[in-house]
């Protein structure tokens, strides 16, 4: 409890007051805090448990790459976990829980683990959790889920918006300290598109809480005229509280806005988080380096935090880290923390340089050289620490420790298409590679130094790009006073003398001693070393430890870092909900909704819908009375083949195929010939793959001489276009051929049963009797005495006499409405998609169900239909294939139970009779069943092994999930009607 | 003889915001139109004296837009002509902020869409064609099917700019 907040300084507004809770217990804080600030100011600086051994931990950082003070905030659907208190601003009415931890933070039982930590050492789980294989099931799998997470997701629905937005622009530039504000303002004065993105919900970056003095103002003050000129530019666009996450092909950034993660309720019409595709000519790297911890025995102890993060609480949020500080350090960084508490007042007792020498340094601290911190004592609050210099140890009396290892450069987005990371020696540090396009770097990302040469290069960069893009940019500089020179860090990896445990990965809990056994034990390549420790796995991903990490396995196996190398960077940056991923595509707006022209007529006769991909088709019409499906869709088949029935057929692919080679076009589509088909008639066609298999069927009708009106099946609709595109672009260029979709123009309706010509003449003007409109005959037709011009085809999907007629969708429902008006007294009903399922089994047609992808035309019994004169058709050649007419292949065939009683299921397989249930007896399969109320009977299509030589030999039907033996009978596909008698009735 | 009621794919109220506004077009005449590009001048000039207005639709393809129903283009042979007047639904969008409103569905750079130009593009799921018709106005064309799906997105997409 020694953290607090100064009387003075900072930028957060003192005249706001903010109330929040933390476990229950109500703190307050200002606005400009961040959940991590303000904690801080109450004191609070217990904040977590770590994952394995359950130890306190404190908060770290005061950015994105916490490790430790991850928190669940909000209730109810609005239960975010694992939300890093350093990047959570503060509001009024936050509440904050710590995580992992019971019954208390403070008290917390899980923390027995830390006295098994001998035994949970780096590979516990491969060594432990091997034998007795029995026991994986039920023990240990499910005690390792339950110890596994981190944080616990809520059950109840997110209430809230998510949104995807695209943007584009010239240049994006990623974070906005002194490098990335330069880049924006040349670019934006230049007059080119820019959008600058910061992570951080005020834009600035470091500069806000540095002390230097950049062009006669303070460093915010600076950043603020910076960002007040960038508003002013109408092509600029800022995206503060938005982190650039990943780097994708042809330039596009993803970048997730969190819009309304900073209020108590979030307003209904906004999102709460926006997913950004920004498409970028350029962009500019100016995300800064991330400070590195020291791996000293208690270096998670709460009051131990890096440098640059201490600097950032004392002079952004005007939070001093403790009473009596000291600072550990291998660089100069160390010295501007130290120069900054000393100027606010707090005690510094010592700055402890791990070097030889350093720079001059004019305040009253004792700074030890040569010398290291081997631990942090204090558990839950530091309170000393041991510090080895000239060959002896002292303890000495703090309560805060400010560390810093040097600085690793933010090169994530850089190397998330596949680049690599390069170690500079010069440097101490990875660095983005050099041949990067489309990105360029600016700032302490480079690995570069201070305030001014980062301005410089941020404004350099974007110059170029600007006159690259034809634009002339004035280069910007600033003049800097009272910064500290910024000399790269002297590597310090392995510190000697250390006694507790000296922590790499805080997150994971992966000390020192863990990297060490990974390389003994033979796993010391940097990926295995990253699956056997888990070291820079989780929320994190490493972005503290990975480079610790390496440079230890370096020292342990007596390479350089560079030999070492990185394990992969990935996207994304930080972690990304899954409501942002999915934007407003969630529940009812998972997928659109195609809606027929039908759909409120079949609405208003009570049809139930069933998906069928993204349409709803009517799949029965339920009466009064009826309880179960099969009741309406029995009385629905009866009904068409005593009366008559209309079904809505209008989502059926359409496809108006025109111009001077339209006949030579279908063709060649087809696989039956087309090319004799005269005027005003429809002819079903058969189309196949290059393959020789069957890929799409339907009706086609000779609507004029170069006019054809094709129809394929729901499902293969929009394949089936492209495929013919393709082939008129690409395959027969030469073809004058147009092709265009007309489904969505026609309501397109079948009228089946013996009543049907009665009743559709009713409403079609000319004369439709068997001699004047045969069976096939299709063509357009005036309607209700020449108010409408529709199409009429004489075809039948249910073996009845049937027609489909096609009316302008607009109509559809008036023209539905007329027929049942005219077939009322003819016993009319609407039938739905199931009725005309068990009608067409009933007559053996075939759907995708058996033209699967597997079969030929022979094998589905339309063997005959296939041309043997036409010159060519897509599929001839394939089709002559040997195997495609072996004997052994599966046919098509009807199967029904010999007992009328027993039923089977789609998807069963055939066995012989007797023969046992093994995959060598496998016979073949049923791809259609249905109850036939016609035949009283369940009825199957099967594709059988000789299937249409077998008729009559009985059979077992074997249902392997169910364990089910079902005795049938082989027989004729075609069980209803096989004369066709009632299709010319 | 029963009546023939034109039952338009949308019957939805116009939305307005300030900076916002959606509404339905009239269901009149959409004729899809495939020929040759260079006798586009040809095409223009028979579509004028039709009272139908030429929107660009891919190479080769063009729609033929009217707000009146049953209008007819005759055309030499070398141009098709198919009807999509019901098959096509038109959803006029329009505001200053009609340009952020279109970029929450679509991966099209507006910046370079200049007034006149259209082309089909995704929003969200949705395929849609979009005219620019004026500096903050849009023409979007879609699948009747699909008209209610994307006027439902065009609706969230738009809430933030709609005043409730």
């Amino acid at each position: 409890m020694t953290s607090y907040r100064l009387n003075q300084g900072g930028l957060v507004d003192r005249a706001t007051t903010l109330d929040f809770t933390f476990d229950g217990r109500s703190f307050t804080g200002h606005a400009g805090d961040t959940l991590a600030s303000a904690l801080l100011a109450n004191g609070q600086r217990l904040v977590g448990r770590s994952f394995k051994y359950h130890r306190p931990r404190g908060i770290l950082t005061a950015g994105a790459a916490e490790p430790n003070a991850l928190m669940t905030i909000g209730s109810g659907g609005r239960t975010e976990p694992n939300t890093r208190a350093t990047m959570q601003e503060l509001y009024a009415g936050l509440e904050a829980v710590s995580q992992n931890r019971w019954p208390s933070l403070d008290r917390d039982v899980g923390a027995l683990n830390s006295l098994l930590s001998p035994f949970l050492g780096a590979g516990f789980y491969y060594k432990t959790f091997m034998w007795p294989a029995a026991f994986w099931e039920k023990l240990y799998e499910p005690f390792i889920r339950k110890a596994a997470g981190l944080g616990r997701a809520t059950y109840e629905a997110d209430p809230d918006a998510y949104e995807k937005v695209w943007a584009h622009c010239d240049l994006l530039v990623v974070g906005s300290g002194p490098a990335g504000l330069s880049s924006a303002l040349t670019a934006g004065r230049a007059g080119l598109r820019v959008i600058l993105a910061d992570e951080h919900h005020a834009l600035g970056g470091s500069l806000l809480s540095e002390t230097a003095v950049i062009d006669g103002v303070s460093a915010p003050e600076f950043s603020a005229r910076c960002v007040e000129e960038l508003r002013s530019l109408p092509n600029v666009r800022l995206l503060p509280r938005t982190t650039v996450l990943g780097w994708f092909d042809s330039n596009v950034f993803g970048a997730l806005e969190r819009v309304q993660k900073h209020v108590a309720v979030p307003a209904a019409n906004r999102p709460v988080e926006r997913f950004w595709r920004i498409a970028a000519k350029h962009a500019i790297l100016a995300t800064g380096a991330e400070e590195r911890p020291l791996v000293f025995g208690g270096n998670d102890t709460p009051g131990v935090m890096t440098a640059t993060a201490m600097r950032s609480y004392l002079n952004r949020f005007g939070v001093a880290p403790g009473k009596k500080v000291a600072i550990f350090t291998t660089n100069n960084s160390g010295y501007a923390l130290g120069s900054d508490l000393e100027s606010a007042g707090v005690a510094l007792t010592a700055i402890i340089d791990s070097r030889a020498d350093g720079p001059a340094y004019s305040g009253q601290a004792r700074i030890i050289r040569n010398a290291v911190v081997t631990d942090a004592f204090g558990g839950k609050s530091l309170t000393s620490i041991r510090i080895k210099h000239d060959g002896r140890f002292e303890t000495m009396d703090v309560d805060a420790l400010g560390m810093s290892g040097g600085f690793s450069p933010v090169i994530h987005l850089a190397l998330h298409r596949g680049g690599k990371a390069q170690w500079s020696d010069e440097r101490a540090a990875f660095l983005a590679p050099d041949d990067l396009k489309g990105i360029a770097l600016a700032g302490s990302v480079t690995g570069a130094g201070n305030i001014a040469e980062s301005v410089a290069q941020g404004s350099t960069q974007a110059a170029g790009l600007a006159s690259m893009m034809g634009k002339s940019a004035a280069a910007m500089s600033a003049s800097v006073e009272g910064e500290m020179e910024n000399r790269p860090s002297r590597p310090l990896w392995f510190i000697p003398d250390v006694i507790g445990k000296a922590f790499v990965d805080f997150q994971n809990d992966v000390h020192r001693a863990d990297l060490k056994l990974a390389a003994q034990e033979g796993y010391g390549h940097v990926e295995l070393a990253k699956r056997y420790t888990t070291n820079g796995m989780a929320t994190d991903q490493g972005k503290l430890s990975n480079v610790n990490a390496i440079g230890l396995l370096a020292q342990a196996r007596g390479l350089s870092p560079a030999e070492v190398g990185t394990t992969t960077f990935r996207p994304f940056y930080t972690p990304v909900s899954f409501g942002a991923l999915s934007g407003a595509s969630k529940g009812k707006h998972f997928q659109p909704v195609r809606k027929s022209p039908l759909h409120d007529w079949a609405a208003k006769h009570g049809a139930v819908f069933v998906d069928t991909g993204l349409w709803y088709r009517s799949a029965w019409f339920p009466r009064e009375g009826e309880t179960a499906w099969r009741e309406s869709v029995d009385r629905e088949v009866l009904n068409v083949r005593s009366n008559a029935g209309l079904c809505d057929v209008s989502m059926l692919g359409k496809i108006e195929i025109t111009g001077r080679d339209a006949t030579t076009f279908v063709d060649r589509v087809y696989a039956n010939g087309f090319a004799k088909l005269p005027v005003g008639k429809a002819r079903y066609g058969l189309m196949l793959r290059e393959d020789g298999m069957i890929y799409d069927d339907g009706t086609t009708s000779r609507l004029g001489e170069n006019r054809y009106y094709m129809t394929t099946t729901t499902a293969y609709a929009a394949p089936v276009m492209s495929h013919l595109e393709f082939c008129a672009q690409a395959l027969w260029p030469e073809l004058d051929v147009r092709l265009a979709s007309v489904t969505d123009q026609w309501a397109q309706m079948a009228i089946a049963g013996p009543k049907a010509r009665t009743i559709l003449q009713g409403i079609v003007d000319e004369d439709i009797s068997e001699a004047a409109f045969g069976f096939l005959a299709a063509r357009e037709v005036s309607l209700f005495g020449g108010k409408l011009t529709g199409m009429l085809f004489r075809i039948s999907f249910s073996g009845e006499l049937a027609y489909e007629i096609a009316v302008p969708a607009g109509y559809g429902e008036s023209v539905a409405d007329a027929l049942m008006a005219l077939g009322e007294p003819h016993g009319i009903c609407a039938y739905g998609v199931e009725a005309l399922g068990v009608m067409r089994v009933e007559k053996g047609f075939i759907t995708h169900s058996e033209i699967n992808g597997t079969v030929t035309p022979a094998d589905v019994g339309l063997g005959k239909m296939v041309s043997r004169t036409k010159q060519d058709f897509i599929g001839k050649q394939m089709l002559s294939r040997e195997g495609l007419s072996h004997p052994s292949r599966l046919r098509l065939a009807g199967v029904m139970p010999l007992d009328p009683a027993h039923t089977f299921k789609g998807g069963a397989h055939i066995l012989s009779k007797g023969a046992e249930a093994t995959l060598e007896n496998d016979q073949g399969y049923v791809t259609s069943y249905a109850w036939s109320p016609t035949l009283q009977s369940p009825i199957a299509l099967a594709l059988i092994v000789n299937g249409p030589d077998r008729h009559g030999e009985e059979v077992v039907v074997w249902n392997g999930l169910l364990n089910e033996f079902t005795p049938a009978r082989i027989c004729d596909p075609v069980f209803f009607d096989p004369a066709n008698e009632k299709l010319h009735a | 003889m029963p009546d023939l009621i034109h039952r338009p794919a949308l019957t939805k109220e116009p939305l307005v915001g300030e900076r916002i506004r959606l509404a339905p077009m009239p269901e009149g005449t959409l004729l899809e139109v495939r020929g040759p590009q260079a006798e586009l001048p040809a095409l223009e000039a028979a579509a004028d004296a039709a009272g139908l207005v030429i929107r660009t639709n891919g190479p080769d393809q063009w729609f033929a837009i009217s707000g009146q129903p049953m209008l007819r283009l005759d055309l030499p042979d070398i141009f098709s002509v198919t009807d999509q007047s019901h098959g096509r639904v038109r959803i006029a969008m329009e505001g200053a902020a009609v340009d952020d409103v279109l970029a929450k569905g679509m991966a099209v750079d507006l910046f370079d869409f200049k007034i006149g130009a259209a082309t089909t593009a995704l929003i969200g799921h949705i395929t849609t064609h979009i005219a620019r018709l004026d500096r903050d106005r849009f023409e979007l064309t879609v699948l009747r099917s699909f008209a209610e799906s994307l006027w439902h997105d065009l609706e969230t997409m738009s809430a933030e700019f709609l005043d409730r």
